[in-house]
């Protein structure tokens, strides 16, 4: 009889597809009477609740670690939103600062069609040279393939600016990496005698003096000052 | 309830109301914060995406119909922002061998106890096989058993039928399994 059998596989596969939202407790009453119902006598489905189980229990013990909000950044967003009523946001910003440098160059093409070829082929020429200084620029920079998790010249070689930090004494593990989280900063030595970190942070993202300010109005920060 | 509160919000959001846009953000920041950084394991994509679904929020909060948790409708907006994101920049095959070995080195408290300690070992090798998943998949582990949605909710805020969900946790599990032969029963069954 090998009706019932596929039947009962079939059963099988659509609880064991349900359970782990009948672990978090989200299934309708009826689907969840139905997971009961089969779960109590499927050895099969029994070892994978519990599977679930532990890991709904490793994904829960995992913290949520995040940096308290930025008014620097809240300050850009806002900016970022009156451009947008402006009505000129709805394209993505770098293409906002591209056409603002072309803008000139385009004005002037409106203006006098006749001069407008010639700024138009200089508005090439730039791009093409931009472009052929950018890639030279890109090969001059160190490989990052080449570099290792453990090796001492990492940091030399992000090279970014360098923060000395003292952190106040009663202040947690995790708020020490939500502060460094804040800034994208990175322990790259301490602490010193005195409980000094020298943390790296982007040569990318906010300017050195933005960083200082944000983490010196933290409370869990009692020195930030640049390094050398 | 909290949930009508938000609503509330995000109906002054959607009639320009400024105060209730920026109280929007400081309630949202550090769960929008985490859960981007869940779905992407990626700080630099993080932050430009967050202002990404803020921007989005404030031009789009007209369109929430409220028939949905106003964190559903927000998640969404940030699920699709940062699988965008991702497409846009592949991470760097640095950010991939550091996976949860970023971040400063783990104070270790002696006063810790040893429940708590083998907990942040497993949330440790738990983290690294999640960092494994695809993006897609991860989301669907993360909303299930981190966030307790419902299979419905997660269909709407990643956009797909049910079904799709379905599958998703079926071959995160499959994935999972493998990489983490430690969640199986022999081990927590004692």
């Amino acid at each position: 009889m090998r009706e019932p059998r596929d039947r009962g596989e079939r059963t099988h596969s659509r609880i064991w597809e349900l359970l782990p939202w009948y672990v978090n407790g989200t299934l309708p009453p009826a689907e969840r009477s139905a997971v009961e119902e089969h779960i109590a006598v499927c050895p099969r489905c029994q070892e994978e609740e519990r599977s679930c189980r532990a890991l709904e229990a490793g994904v829960h013990g995992a913290e949520e670690v995040a940096p308290s909000p930025h008014p620097v950044r809240l300050a850009r967003l806002l900016a970022r939103i009156d451009d947008f009523e402006k009505g000129d946001a709805a394209k993505p910003s770098r293409w906002r600062r591209a056409l603002a440098a072309a803008g000139r160059p385009l004005r002037a093409l409106a203006a006098n069609p006749g001069r407008g070829m010639a700024v138009a082929q200089l508005a090439v020429l730039l791009l093409i040279a931009g472009l052929v200084g950018w890639q030279q620029w890109r090969a001059r920079q160190p490989e990052p393939a080449y570099r290792t998790l453990s090796s001492p010249e990492k940091a030399l070689a992000a090279g970014g600016p360098r923060i000395r930090v003292l952190f106040a004494e009663e202040a947690t593990e995790r708020e020490i990496r939500e502060l460094l989280l804040g800034v994208r900063g990175e322990i790259v030595a301490g602490p010193s005698p005195f409980g000094v970190y020298t943390v790296e942070v982007p040569r990318a993202g906010d300017p050195l003096a933005t960083v200082l300010t944000h983490l010196r109005a933290q409370k869990r920060v009692r020195l930030a000052e640049p390094a050398r | 309830m909290v949930s009508d509160d938000e609503t509330l919000l995000l109906r002054r959001v959607a009639g320009k109301d400024r105060r209730a846009f920026e109280a929007l953000y400081h309630l949202y920041y550090r769960r929008l914060f985490a859960y981007l950084f869940k779905l992407t394991r990626r700080v630099d994509v993080v932050e430009e995406v967050l202002n990404d679904v803020m921007l989005a929020i404030w031009s789009g909060a007209a369109g929430f119909d409220g028939r949905s948790r106003p964190s559903t409708w927000i998640f969404g907006i940030a699920y699709h922002k940062a699988l965008k994101a991702l497409a846009r920049r592949p991470a760097p095959a640095q950010e991939i061998d550091r996976g949860e070995e970023s971040g400063p080195p783990e104070a270790v408290d002696a006063d810790e106890p040893e429940s708590l300690l083998a907990r942040r070992e497993l949330a440790g090798t738990l983290g690294r096989a999640l960092h494994a998943l695809s993006a897609e998949h991860r989301a669907v582990v993360e909303l299930t058993y981190f966030y307790g949605r419902s299979y419905q909710e997660i269909a709407e805020i990643v956009g797909c039928p049910v079904n799709t969900v379905k599958t998703r946790m079926f071959h995160a599990r499959r994935r999972l399994r493998e990489l983490l032969p430690g969640l199986g029963v022999t081990s927590y069954a004692g």
